[in-house]
């Protein structure tokens, strides 16, 4: 139904809005001045962690974002994080998740002795390389095949659709006001 | 019953293994439209997306959602326990969803549980067994009766275990013989297809590999189909390679906003502090539920998708200098007459941010229909269009 979608994604939106704002509230307990991409790239981990949570750890991608973000982020923007996931991050290497192990397939293009250049081929190529591609944009990509990985994408999409909406009307109001307050 | 047959024999005598999996796709439709116009009169409106929690979250209350929902002919509650937005969001349906989104969404959870089950441990032991069995085409008969005779008698049992012994027989009944796969459809076409038919291509080799295979390839392209719903723009490519083209795009896209949004963040605002547009944001979010109860009480799956996606368009069409023009217009004018009538507020800011904080909340709570038809704001407008859609 129209009200339990919108109401739903009402609902991850205002989530993800609360925790957004929690972690850049830390940020600037932290530092009170921050150059613009200081403050660029605290807006954007604090609202890739807040995304992140609102799967509340059920995807693999929202798992490697909190896990990238443990290895790599220090200071302010531990905290931040922690902060939003209200649980304290692992600091050592990602450990190996449980059965998830990823076999390579042998190449069988030479076994099966085909004609390469049929159009069956080709378009198997295509597709082939076009969803290396696709795996390579999710995050935590290397631990999806191939069925998750459309299952990922689909709720990175979703999820990443949430993060633009939200910012997207936050800075269209920030913008109105700014204008308001030049005019003004 | 009796349309079963032709279109069976029709799949046994192609040769493409395309137009068999079409027939079965077909019948599990015009099963379903059947058991939807039967049902819908005295049922309430079928929550497709209950059989599709196990798409977007692992496996709780998957067999038994699923099994329930295909045995029911999908007239039941939503689940209580499964609270997540997220398939809601782009998996809807209502009392009005179309036949053809029916019957196109039920064959895909249908199918998908004739995945699940196969590829469930009983299923598969039960799928080795027949196998072991089974010598071509002598034991053939014997299974098709076999067959027969467990799929009438697993008829009245509303279980997920038969079903899958039942997917499972029906598979290795119908590999080898001719006829025995006619009755053995036939036979189960009586109940009005609870069960799901995962057969195996003539001429195919009848290992696992293939039937997995197969059924690897169908929740595959079931899930492609949910994509081209959510991914704007998907609809009119066909084919793997295009559509998976315009995700990649649209998820590059999508990745490429907000770094761009982020940047503009940091930009707008010097100290980080988004307090003053909360405010504004946080008066949104919590009133646009109930203003819209009185609309639509139903909702197609693809507007509720176009509402989800048509957001991430909108950036790129950027509205922001149309939206100006309406701010600078109206907040001016009519701030005189909220200035007086204004709540005192605490934060100390600048007078002209408070007279837009109130002129937003007076102006919300004077009444929502005016609201709605002032526009304000471009974001607020755009936001409510959305909702309304």
């Amino acid at each position: 139904m129209q009200n339990s979608s919108s109401s739903s994604s009402l609902m991850v939106k205002q989530e993800f809005f609360t925790k957004w704002k929690k972690g850049l509230k830390i940020y600037s307990a932290f530092n009170k001045e921050m150059t613009i991409m200081e403050r660029k790239r605290a807006i954007k981990l604090s609202a890739d962690v807040a995304i992140a949570s609102t799967r509340s750890a059920t995807t693999q991608w929202s798992r490697a974002v909190v896990a990238e973000v443990s290895s790599s982020a220090a200071g302010a923007a531990r905290i931040a994080a922690e902060e939003i996931l209200g649980r304290k991050l692992s600091t050592e290497r990602r450990k190996a998740q449980a059965g998830k192990k990823i076999v390579r397939r042998r190449r069988k293009a030479a076994a099966r002795g085909a004609v390469r250049s049929s159009a069956a081929a080709v378009a198997k190529k295509v597709v082939r390389n076009r969803r290396r591609v696709l795996k390579r944009l999710i995050p935590g990509w290397k631990k999806l095949d191939e069925i998750c990985l459309i299952k990922e994408t689909l709720d990175y999409i979703a999820s990443l659709q949430v993060q633009v909406d939200v910012m997207r009307h936050l800075a269209n109001a920030g913008e109105t006001l700014h204008h308001q307050q030049i005019l003004l | 019953m009796n349309t079963g047959l032709p279109e069976m024999l029709h799949c046994l005598n192609s040769s493409t293994s395309e137009n068999c999996e079409m027939s079965v796709l077909e019948r599990q439709r015009s099963r379903l439209k059947q058991q939807q116009q039967q049902l819908s009169q005295n049922h309430p409106p079928i929550p497709y997306f209950n059989g599709n929690d196990h798409l977007a979250y692992s496996g709780f209350h998957v067999d038994q959602a699923l099994s329930d929902l295909v045995l029911n002919g999908g007239a039941m509650k939503p689940d209580p326990g499964v609270e997540h937005h997220d398939f809601r969001r782009f998996m809807n349906s209502g009392s009005a969803t179309t036949d053809f989104q029916m019957s196109s969404a039920l064959p895909r959870t249908v199918s998908y549980t004739a995945a699940a089950s196969v590829n469930s441990a009983p299923g598969k032991e039960s799928c080795k067994k027949r196998k072991a069995d089974r010598s071509p085409k002598i034991a053939a008969e014997e299974k098709k009766m076999k067959g027969c005779a467990e799929e009438e008698s697993k008829i009245t049992e509303q279980n997920s275990n038969s079903k899958s012994t039942t997917t499972t027989i029906s598979t290795s009944a119908n590999k080898n013989s001719k006829g025995a796969s006619a009755n053995g459809k036939k036979a189960s076409d009586a109940p009005k297809a609870d069960y799901i038919h995962v057969r195996a291509r003539r001429g195919q080799a009848t290992d696992s590999h293939s039937l997995a295979e197969r059924v690897r390839r169908e929740k595959i392209s079931e899930r492609m189909k949910y994509l081209q719903d959510l991914v704007p723009g998907c609809n009119k490519v066909t084919g793997k390679a295009g559509m998976l083209d315009e995700i990649i795009n649209y998820v590059q896209s999508l990745q490429r906003q907000v770094e761009f949004l982020s940047m503009k963040l940091a930009a707008i605002n010097p100290r980080l502090d988004f307090d003053i547009e909360s405010y504004i944001l946080k008066e949104m979010f919590p009133a646009c539920p109930p203003a819209m109860e009185p609309d639509h009480s139903h909702l197609q799956f693809n507007t509720s998708v176009e509402e989800v996606s048509g957001s991430g368009l909108e950036m790129v069409v950027d509205p922001m200098d149309a939206t100006l023009r309406r701010t600078i217009s109206a907040p001016i004018t009519a701030q005189q007459s909220f200035l007086n009538s204004s709540s005192l507020n605490q934060i100390q800011q600048v007078t002209w941010e408070d007279e837009l904080r109130n002129l937003y909340s007076m102006e919300y709570q004077q009444g929502r229909s005016t609201f709605i038809s002032q526009q304000i704001t471009g974001f607020l407008e755009a936001n409510h269009v959305k909702l309304e859609m």
